[in-house]
């Protein structure tokens, strides 16, 4: 069984912005929710860097851990889901989240948030695949469809890489080798318990190894 | 042979250590600094980059006081919160096997002293509402998942916890009306009066064994309350605001943590004094609760525990003209001469 990853590999992220747009499309995302963002460190500088950035599926999610009505589950590939049918709206997932990938709209009265919203990796929701009421709510089933997140399918840079962490891990680190240095798993190490960002700069090891 | 072979050994301990030494004397021999990991390290610690995202935080590409709140939530605050507030539960059980319900030691003497005005009572219990309210409601957001989805059901608890997250916005709003008054209503009665509660104190108002210590209307203990009460209603409605309106000040995830850590640890100190309040007030102590509801208790009640209150009375009593058994409540009136206390 697969277990889905996203990985930016900031040497090719070119801030093109493409990721957020297409997710918005395909997921037809209401305004102030924002499932994808680009981020680039030192803006402007020698040396900067852009990074893709939305949920990254975590395995030991904080978000499902915090949620106070349990509304998280995991698929069989590895994709945290929720149900908006029992969130409530509390915000907690946000406090937890590492990412600040939790959405949620902004045109309710105050003090309510409204209903949760994040990147479900193109894999829907808890409601028939592909159906009305799930694109809807949770947007776009390409998973059900045998695709991969629209946002890494079309990445023009192939920066951003999405599928099963094996395949994803092996790319990379073919890529690392051929560049010779400067690689790095961004992320990988706070949403996957793998070295990466926590134990600097070491990507030769397990961080994109194959498990 | 021998000798070549040592001087082998020693070489071959000795020379790796040679770039630790220059790196010792000469900390910027290493080179240029990798500035792939200058970068993540800069990530790692919050750096806010550019995004085209408008949004709070959002260019923060990770944080991970997100895990520190977590690990406070999950790991202390839920089993620390349950723990202080069974303990306190279970004192009060074991003091009621034990010692039993406090009795009005002379017996009821049919005559009734006013104690509450209609004012007090009415911001009395709508404080008393919306405070319980507001517990009740925080406590099932916190314990909801353990304890009533087994019962509800994901979906049906995902009903209740609604229910509770609109209660506890907009009766806090109320909360955050009513404390103020509260603060300067009682305020007069509940300044701490050190000889006479210090003495209270000392004997823990008599709870534990020995006489009843003097005490003036409000005695030490519920001075004691009023205070956590109103000074803990100041923190909860302060940091519980902050959390409302989480778009006005466009406060980001940090202080929103911060406002929930510091937000909790004041609801379950408040709660738990409560439970003291609540159980003295209504099963501990005989006659006490009748004082909230028509604002009179019986005389013999006002003599075994608020003393000095009633020796003011009477003498009040005595100087005004009698009428309606004794003076309103609370009032100095002239000509006290010198409280009696007990020793």
């Amino acid at each position: 069984m697969a277990r889905m990853k996203f990985l930016c590999d900031a040497e090719r992220c070119i801030e093109c912005n493409a990721c957020v747009t297409a997710c918005k499309n395909e997921n037809e995302i209401p305004w102030g929710v924002n499932r994808r963002r680009v981020v680039t460190i030192n803006d402007g500088s020698p040396g900067e860097r852009s990074m893709s950035v939305a949920c990254t599926h975590c395995s030991d999610a904080p978000c499902a851990a915090v949620c106070p009505v349990d509304c998280f589950y995991f698929t069989d590939d590895g994709v945290v889901l929720h149900d908006k049918d029992i969130c409530i709206g509390c915000g907690y997932c946000f406090y937890a989240c590492p990412f600040g990938a939790p959405q949620f709209p902004k045109n309710e009265a105050f003090g309510s948030r409204g209903k949760m919203d994040k990147c479900t990796f193109c894999a829907g929701g808890p409601l028939p695949d592909n159906s009305p009421e799930e694109f809807s709510e949770y947007g776009s089933n390409r998973l059900a469809e045998g695709k991969l997140p629209l946002c890494a399918e079309m990445c023009s840079t192939r920066a951003l890489l999405a599928g099963d962490g094996d395949t994803v891990s092996e790319i990379f680190r073919e890529r690392v080798t051929w560049r010779g240095a400067s690689g790095f798993a961004w992320g990988w190490g706070v949403a996957y318990n793998k070295p990466g960002i926590r134990r600097g700069y070491d990507v030769e090891d397990k961080a994109t190894g194959g498990d | 042979m021998l000798w070549s072979l040592l001087l082998l050994f020693a070489l071959t301990l000795l020379l790796p250590l040679i770039p630790y030494a220059v790196a010792y004397v000469n900390p910027d021999a290493g080179g240029v600094p990798n500035p792939g990991s200058e970068l993540w390290r800069e990530v790692l610690n919050a750096n806010v980059g550019a995004t085209q995202v408008q949004g709070i935080d959002s260019g923060v590409l990770i944080s991970e006081y997100g895990e520190r709140w977590r690990q406070y939530r999950m790991q202390q605050l839920a089993p620390w919160g349950a723990s202080v507030l069974g303990v306190m539960v279970g004192i009060f059980v074991v003091y009621y096997l034990v010692r039993g319900k406090i009795r009005i030691e002379a017996g009821r003497s049919g005559k009734r002293v006013r104690r509450y005005t209609t004012t007090e009572m009415t911001v009395h219990w709508i404080l008393a509402s919306t405070f319980v309210l507001l517990a009740l409601s925080g406590l099932i957001l916190l314990y909801g998942r353990w304890l009533l989805i087994p019962l509800l059901g994901a979906s049906g608890f995902s009903v209740t916890a609604t229910v509770c997250k609109l209660l506890h916005n907009y009766v806090g709003l109320l909360f955050a009306a009513i404390v103020p008054i509260a603060f300067f209503l009682y305020l007069k009665d509940s300044l701490f009066n050190l000889k006479i509660d210090g003495r209270w104190i000392k004997r823990a108002g008599g709870y534990f064994g020995g006489e009843e210590p003097s005490s003036e209307k409000v005695n030490a203990g519920q001075k004691m309350w009023y205070w956590v009460a109103m000074l803990g209603g100041f923190v909860l409605i302060t940091s519980g605001l902050s959390l409302d309106f989480t778009n006005f000040f466009q406060q980001g995830r940090e202080w929103l943590q911060g406002a929930h850590v510091v937000h909790t640890i004041a609801s379950i100190g408040v709660i738990a004094f409560f439970i003291v309040h609540l159980y003295l007030a209504t099963v501990g102590v005989e006659g006490a609760l009748e004082s909230m509801l028509d604002g009179h208790v019986d005389a013999n009640w006002a003599k075994q525990h608020h003393d000095l209150w009633y020796q003011e009375l009477q003498a009040g009593q005595d100087s005004a003209a009698p009428e309606d058994g004794l003076a309103a409540g609370g009032t100095h009136a002239g000509g006290v001469a010198s409280p009696v206390v007990k020793d």
